[in-house]
């Protein structure tokens, strides 16, 4: 069975992040010969740093990395054949598609939403006039929908780290954290956010300790400005009042998996960080990617009306407060104090919402699927 | 070509050499400002329905079809009969107008389109504005008269529309066919 997977890189990365993943999954657990074509080597190279950013062709932990050049160099079609967040195929490649003798099986992989309308829409046909046969395919949160990406076993692995505070120790070690005693440990992935100042003004005054972990991104440049510092890079810690503050590298997958199992609590923005939360089992705040005409806020009012379901009103009322805060760049200083007051209910439900939704089919489980019945 | 964000319903695409009728188009924003089109076609050639999706800068085909100005005259048991002004009779079923079924109502005076595909006629399309009479709607909840708070009404074959809270039972409004969307308060039609 042989998968092609195309993915074109728009900004910051949350494509090349779930298609990467994806990628990874279906050759390791479902013996898929997948092909990765990926427009940006330079953005794939920050999650692999093993990549080479030049190679036209490159295999990297058992998926074939192929550079997406233009002109587009004929190739032999695969069987089934995945366009990443709606890119546009090469047209000789479709072309190819329609004139291979088998059948190919032709997948627009959408964004993830938690909107009533996915489920009506995932898994229908795009008819085309070139005979071959398209589906939409949605990810998503309810079993309607097309799942969520988790490796098989994510929630064990994640289980023994958390359970195991010399393996959290030494993985925080590596990324040169000493964890301060007693403190509530934090990590902040977001874009630029307005929201920011208040939120650490408030970390900074209360009696808690906190020490709040920033991986390198789009956030460092208002961080910058309310720690007053005139650069600040990885490894660089700043102190004010109670709030810890460190920059963190930028880093693999598979260590920003074991950062948000490490830490108390995550900020998290886009599609992919904030999957990976979820499977963290630890509060979140979301920051989610804007969209033109605020079709963002449909996206995040939806999520949060599922996510709550379950939750007291206190605790309900208090997670949205903070979100949407967080995310209309507004004061967070009343939100984040209302949090505080029903954080054990939080993190239990946090710990329940990832076992819920561990118990659908996860997205290349649902895409394997898919294609078998297709057949 | 045309993108399917631009293909509206009553409109014919070909595809993959077969005429289908779009009964249905909704338009969503998916992610990072990209959108979809979810449609409900019918294939003029073998009657068969299916839902299909699009991105929304997909391209179609468009398909030119006749147009001929009808009034609608009545119902006769499955079908809605329109008659065009040299009173030559169009039958259509419920399927055939599921776009604008809401609207469809005893009594109607619009000056409507009836679409045709090779001769038959497929479809019927209303103006883009209609006016309907409230059959039925709460009393206004608040005292609003800003029109900027919205309450349920229905109109006599049914039809649930959101309108603004001044309105009362037996008022006469305009709708916007495209949306179905209350636009404004009107006068009865005359």
């Amino acid at each position: 069975m042989k998968w092609d997977i195309f993915c074109s890189v728009v900004d910051n990365y949350g494509d090349i992040g779930v298609t990467w993943r994806l990628a990874k999954q279906l050759a390791a657990e479902h013996g898929v010969a997948v092909r990765l074509w990926l427009d940006d080597l330079g953005a794939f190279a920050r999650l692999c740093p093993q990549a080479d950013r030049h190679a036209a062709q490159q295999l990297r932990q058992g998926v074939e990395v192929r550079q997406w050049l233009l002109p587009w160099q004929p190739v032999q079609p695969a069987d089934v054949v995945i366009e990443a967040f709606a890119c546009e195929l090469p047209d000789a490649y479709v072309a190819a598609m329609a004139a291979r003798p088998q059948k190919v099986l032709w997948l627009n992989l959408e964004y993830l939403s938690a909107e009533d309308w996915v489920e009506g829409c995932h898994g229908l046909p795009s008819l085309q006039s070139n005979g071959l046969q398209k589906f939409f395919f949605f990810p998503g949160f309810t079993t309607g929908s097309g799942g969520l990406l988790r490796e098989r076993d994510l929630l064990e692995q994640r289980r023994a780290f958390q359970a195991d505070p010399l393996a959290r120790a030494q993985f925080l070690m590596g990324l040169g954290v000493a964890p301060i005693a007693g403190a509530r440990l934090v990590s902040l992935f977001a874009y630029e956010n307005r929201a920011l100042a208040s939120w650490l003004e408030v970390l900074a005054a209360e009696p808690q300790v906190t020490q709040l972990l920033v991986p390198e991104g789009r956030i460092l440049a208002d961080l910058q400005a309310w720690l007053g510092c005139a650069t600040l890079v990885a490894g660089d810690q700043q102190q004010r009042g109670r709030l810890h503050v460190q920059v963190l590298p930028f880093v693999e997958q598979e260590q920003y998996d074991r950062l948000l199992w490490s830490c108390d609590f995550n900020a998290v923005r886009g599609e992919d960080s904030f999957v990976r939360a979820q499977w963290a089992g630890r509060p979140l705040l979301w920051h989610i990617y804007e969209q033109e005409e605020n079709a963002h806020w449909y996206k995040l009012e939806a999520f949060l009306a599922l996510y709550t379901k379950g939750l007291s009103p206190a605790a309900s009322a208090a997670l949205e407060g903070l979100w949407r805060a967080w995310n209309a760049g507004a004061a967070m200083g009343a939100s984040w104090d209302a949090l505080l007051q029903v954080w054990p209910e939080l993190a239990e439900h946090a710990e329940r919402w990832c076992l819920q939704r561990a118990s659908q089919a996860d997205l290349a489980e649902a895409l394997v699927e898919f294609y078998q019945n297709w057949l | 070509m045309k993108t399917a964000q631009e293909m509206k319903p009553n409109s014919v695409a070909l595809i993959d050499g077969q005429p289908w009728l779009i009964q249905k188009a909704e338009f969503t924003k998916s992610g990072r400002n990209s959108a979809i089109v979810k449609m409900k076609l019918r294939n003029l050639l073998t009657g068969s329905s299916t839902e299909t999706v699009y991105k929304a800068d997909d391209k179609l085909e468009p398909v030119i079809l006749d147009r001929v100005a009808v009034t609608y005259s009545y119902y006769s048991e499955p079908n809605y009969v329109f008659m065009d002004d040299e009173f030559n009779q169009y039958e259509l079923n419920k399927d055939d107008l599921e776009s604008v079924m809401p609207f469809i109502v005893d009594g109607m005076t619009d000056i409507c389109e009836a679409v045709f595909f090779e001769g038959k006629v497929v479809s019927v399309d209303l103006p883009t504005t209609i006016v309907r009479q409230i059959a039925y709607t709460e009393g206004s909840a608040r005292g609003d008269t800003s029109g900027k708070v919205m309450k349920t009404a229905k109109l006599s074959n049914g039809t649930e529309v959101k309108v603004a809270d001044f309105c009362n039972i037996d008022d006469w409004i305009e709708i916007d066919t495209r949306t179905g969307e209350y636009k404004s308060r009107a006068k009865a039609p005359v």
